[in-house]
């Protein structure tokens, strides 16, 4: 079975074109489906009519009109899920060479025909936070954006969605476990080294600000230059800027929050935390939200005071939680990583469905547009064959603001086509293998490698 | 002391130029910017065309031609090479990046490869027979530039022949030329540092003109702004008199290109471009012209039934790269061909000729390779087409010029005459010619060392199967050794310097088109690397 899965996605994987589905925009009405709003609880046998990509109508036996009609008699309907940690459609990660590189912007480095974002749609994702890596104290600016594959780069970024910035607290940024040979070791190398080079960063911006003001007041003649690096710091501390932090280590975390509290700030998420519990009231009262894994640890040695009752436990205590991937592989199946957060402690159906809905899109700052199904939302919507907490269900449909970017029967109907494609493709001359005499390549009767033969398919399990 | 100076100076011209007009007779005439002519005469003298036409007079004077059955074009022009450059020797093994940018002696602020204002004029050699296969397969000029670092440098359109620097340039500089790399060992180390390092310095250089003006009407109660010669070149591009030439390739580069061009208001040329049949709306816009990439991707792995099938989006890129000119010229994009690193030039016609089998007309295949790439580098006032007054750069053709039969019988260049004789047939199998040869080149690569990437180029030389040439990352550059090319597949060992001991790391990677990837054994185990072809 799982094999089978492995196939499919991969065969799946082959579509590079912007399903036909896709380019049916209009109105859509989603008919006698069990609705689970992730805000309302769940409504049985009820309809959703989406009109110009927003949620219209939520309710039973609503009028089609014009719109086209889904069935989905027996199915599930869900918010589209959302991945605040990922490192998907990015052609880099880490500008590892600084321990401050605010400068940097993924934005820049967005690849809109990265095939993993096929595959987060065919796991029912619809928006993710991209985030530079962990090598920096202070890393880049992210991006939030909904996985519209197919579409040019810009239709990807959320508009209005608050900008964002990766810092990075313990080994990652301290390079413990990547020391390069030959090569002068990076500053800093203790956790409060990393401290110290974020605070100087903030005092550097603040100092930074006031050489603006004092300019635009007139008290200076030559303008100051334009510092790419503490322009991002500066919008932080006026309150601009999401800080989305990774760290582990609860000591060092909390130093985080009091340092954010010292220059009055907020922190936006603590990502990963896998102590998070131990302070969970601290974070509670800081209002930062919480990103982790649900059940991975011990891959480094700040990851071994885990327990898979983190959600519950951060759950409990008020804070926001989420559950986000950090990978391109689990990033289609968070769906059941949500499941767990009810196995480990008994968080409720919603509340364990909003840790991968409405919970990131608010530690996003999406929250208002998109998350939940609620009336005037965002159409971001995934139907799914059965309920998505189960280790059977499939996403059928997924959808951003009412349109169809995963179809899973288009897919499967899609899949003679390419074969044929890349029949006449093998064909060419320029697609010939030398010394084969003009015979078009062997496809292996087994795929050794399944799906990851995609240059830009590795995991960024790496960053964790 | 006058005679003097004059004999010096006549030394200083081409031979040809010393009084004596040519006449090529009974020749049709391809004049590209205007109609052709189906048979005449082309006068030259003084280095120029004197005259053109069906009915013009040859002079008493001149040496004839008699080229009934050829055809005479404008020099063929090659948009993007490094022709005329000498490489920069490799510093010794394991020497740290920083010592090797001591050695390279500048007083920039900035590291190697962030300097905008090198020239390639200031690195060109003298001495025209670096230039004889060029010139066998026609091409009179081109535009030359090095290959390495951000900003490769300010590039220079030059004649192929003239014995001193001086004479060979024919504009100087044409183009800042960038590239997404990354500098080793520092930052920008990574695709995110670079995109942001160029902005930085785009601002600063932005502010440092401000200042100058400043500084200029008053200089008092202010201090002088620093003399930055790295700013300083970057002025000339932020005014649009120096256009930025970006080496992009797939249609994600060439947006991200245009975007930073569109970022500051530059002028941009987009060069490879071997996806830009994608993004034409996105060129018009931004009125970009494409230096056309002939080094089509071919398939060099040999299929193993143990090997995945190659991706879709693999099979589709090189399907599509021979039908790229064809769509630019349907959409209107100016662009013009340029060999992007091909070492045998047979293969820029064969593959000018495969654009035409995909769309692109003749005529307008001809033009890319003549007065486009004039017309994109501003100097189609003096060449590029065979029009009175202009430069007597001249291809002389028996057979259809994109054919493999054709052969050039004559090229003059400033009015000189060669006569490229046929190369011998080469027999089959001989080394520069197999898939062996694709290895030949230079590959930016990325050593996924876990958590932090090494980057990086190799640069191979291929003489039969055998690999010669070095490997450059943070740990200094390192000569390869035991080199070996089988098809698609290369291997080597070398040794790198780590924490003062010598470590022997022995490589193995295959070469698909301008993609490698391999894997880097060393005792702390093997480690991945993956990379691409520098255009």
């Amino acid at each position: 079975m799982k094999r089978r899965i492995g196939m499919l996605l991969g065969l799946a994987a082959l579509a590079m074109l912007p399903i036909s589905a896709a380019a049916q925009g209009g109105d859509v009405l989603i008919k006698n489906a069990t609705v689970m709003t992730a805000s309302r609880g769940t409504l049985e046998n009820t309809d959703i009519l989406i009109r110009g990509g927003k949620i219209s109508r939520i309710g039973k036996n609503l009028p089609a009109g014009s719109a086209r009609v889904i069935d989905a008699t027996g199915k599930y309907v869900t918010p589209g899920i959302i991945d605040a940690h990922s490192h998907t459609m990015m052609s880099a990660v880490n500008e590892g060479t600084l321990s401050v590189t605010s400068m940097t912007r993924i934005r820049d480095v967005l690849n809109p025909t990265d095939v993993a974002i096929y595959r987060g749609l065919a796991g029912g994702v619809t928006a993710a936070l991209l985030l530079h890596g962990s090598a920096n104290s202070i890393g880049g600016q992210s991006s939030t954006v909904k996985l519209k594959y197919g579409r040019p780069v810009e239709d990807f970024l959320v508009a209005g969605a608050p900008e964002g910035i990766k810092f990075a607290m313990g080994e990652n940024p301290k390079r413990s476990n990547f020391v390069i040979p030959g090569q002068q070791p990076r500053y800093p190398r203790t956790r409060m080294g990393v401290l110290e080079v974020i605070r100087d960063a903030f005092v550097r911006a603040r100092d930074y600000k006031r050489s603006w003001d004092d300019f635009r007041a007139g008290k200076t003649r030559v303008p100051p230059r334009r510092d790419m690096e503490l322009e991002p710091i500066v919008e932080i501390l006026e309150g601009k800027r999401l800080v989305h932090a990774h760290g582990y280590r609860s000591d060092e975390q909390l130093n985080l929050l009091r340092l954010a509290e010292e220059f009055g700030f907020k922190i936006g998420t603590l990502q990963h935390g896998l102590e998070a519990f131990k302070f969970a009231p601290e974070i509670a009262k800081h209002g930062a939200g919480v990103s982790i894994f649900i059940d991975s640890w011990s891959y480094k040695l700040e990851g071994y005071d885990a327990t898979p009752y983190n959600a519950y436990m951060l759950w409990k205590a008020g804070v926001n939680v989420s559950i986000n991937s950090d990978s391109n592989e689990r990033m289609r199946r968070l769906n059941l990583d949500a499941a767990k957060t009810m196995k480990y402690g008994g968080v409720p159906e919603q509340d364990a469905l909003k840790m991968i809905t409405l919970n990131p899109a608010i530690q996003l700052g999406i929250g208002s547009r998109t998350g939940s199904i609620d009336q005037n939302k965002d159409a971001d919507i995934v139907i799914w064959s059965d309920h998505p907490f189960s280790p059977y269900a499939h996403a059928e449909i997924t959808m951003i603001d009412g349109e169809v970017f995963f179809d899973r029967k288009a897919d499967i109907e899609r899949r003679g086509l390419l074969a044929k494609e890349r029949e006449e493709l093998e064909k060419l001359d320029l697609n010939k293998a030398p010394g084969s005499g003009g015979a078009a390549p062997r496809i292996p009767a087994e795929r050794i490698r399944g799906d990851l033969g995609h240059s830009e398919d590795s995991d960024h399990d790496d960053q964790r | 002391m006058k005679l003097l100076l004059f004999a010096f100076a006549a030394l200083l011209l081409p031979a040809s130029a010393l009084a004596q007009s040519t006449a090529i007779t009974n020749a049709r005439i391809v004049t590209v910017s205007g109609a052709t002519i189906d048979r005449g005469t082309v006068v030259i003298r003084d280095g120029l065309i004197e005259a053109v036409g069906a009915s013009a007079a040859v002079p008493a004077d001149a040496r004839v031609i008699d080229a009934a059955g050829h055809t005479v074009y404008p020099g063929f022009f090659d948009a993007l090479t490094s022709l005329g450059l000498q490489a920069r020797p490799a510093a010794p093994a394991g020497q740290p990046a920083a010592q090797q940018q001591a050695a390279a002696q500048s007083n920039s602020r900035y590291p190697a490869g962030l300097r905008p204002e090198d020239r390639t004029a200031d690195e060109l050699r003298a001495g025209e027979a670096q230039f004889e296969s060029a010139r066998n397969a026609g091409f009179t000029t081109a535009l030359s530039v090095g290959r390495t670092g951000v900003f490769n440098g300010q590039s220079a359109v030059i004649n192929l022949a003239g014995e001193d620097v001086a004479g060979m340039v024919v504009k100087s500089p044409v183009g800042l030329h960038v590239s997404f790399s990354t500098i080793p060992g520092q930052y920008p180390g990574s695709l995110l540092g670079t995109i942001s390092a160029i902005r930085q310095m785009l601002h600063d250089a932005k502010r440092h003109q401000e200042l100058e003006k400043m500084y200029a009407s008053n200089p008092r109660g202010m201090r002088r702004p620093d003399a930055d010669a790295s700013l300083e070149a970057l002025i000339p591009v932020l005014d649009r008199q120096v256009p930025l030439i970006f080496n992009a390739n797939r249609e994600i580069e060439i947006i991200r290109a245009i975007d930073l061009a569109k970022e500051f208001n530059l002028r941009l040329i987009i060069a490879g471009g071997q996806e830009a049949g994608k993004v034409t709306d996105r060129l018009k816009a931004a009125d970009a012209a494409v230096l056309l990439s002939l080094n089509f991707p071919k398939r060099t792995t040999a299929s193993s039934p143990d090997a995945d099938p190659e991706s879709l989006e693999m099979l589709r890129f090189r399907a599509d790269v021979p039908k790229v000119a064809g769509r630019l010229a349907q959409a209107g994009v100016r662009f013009a061909f340029q060999s992007g690193g091909l070492t045998n030039l047979a293969d820029f016609t064969a593959n000018a000729a495969m654009s035409t089998q995909n769309g692109l007309s003749t005529d307008a295949a001809v033009r890319a390779m003549t007065l486009s790439p004039a017309e994109i580098f501003g100097i189609a006032d003096r060449t590029g087409s065979v029009e009175t007054g202009k430069i007597a750069n001249l291809t002389v053709v028996r057979g259809d010029v994109l054919s493999k039969e054709r052969v050039v019988t004559h090229v003059f260049i400033d009015g000189k005459l060669f006569e490229p004789k046929a190369p011998p047939a080469r027999p089959a199998g001989t080394p520069g010619t197999g898939p062996a040869a694709a290895a030949a080149g230079v590959f930016n690569v990325t050593i996924e060392v876990p958590g932090q990437p090494l980057t990086g180029s190799m640069t191979f030389t291929v003489q039969g199967e055998t690999l010669t040439g070095n490997m450059t990352t943070q740990l200094g550059t390192t000569p390869i050794r035991n080199g070996r090319v089988t098809g698609n597949r290369i291997s080597f060992a070398a040794t790198v310097e780590f924490g003062g001991a010598n470590i022997d790391i022995q490589v193995s990677g295959t070469i698909t088109g301008n993609r490698i990837e391999g894997s880097i054994d060393s005792p702390q185990g093997a480690v991945p690397f993956n990379g691409t072809r520098v255009p």
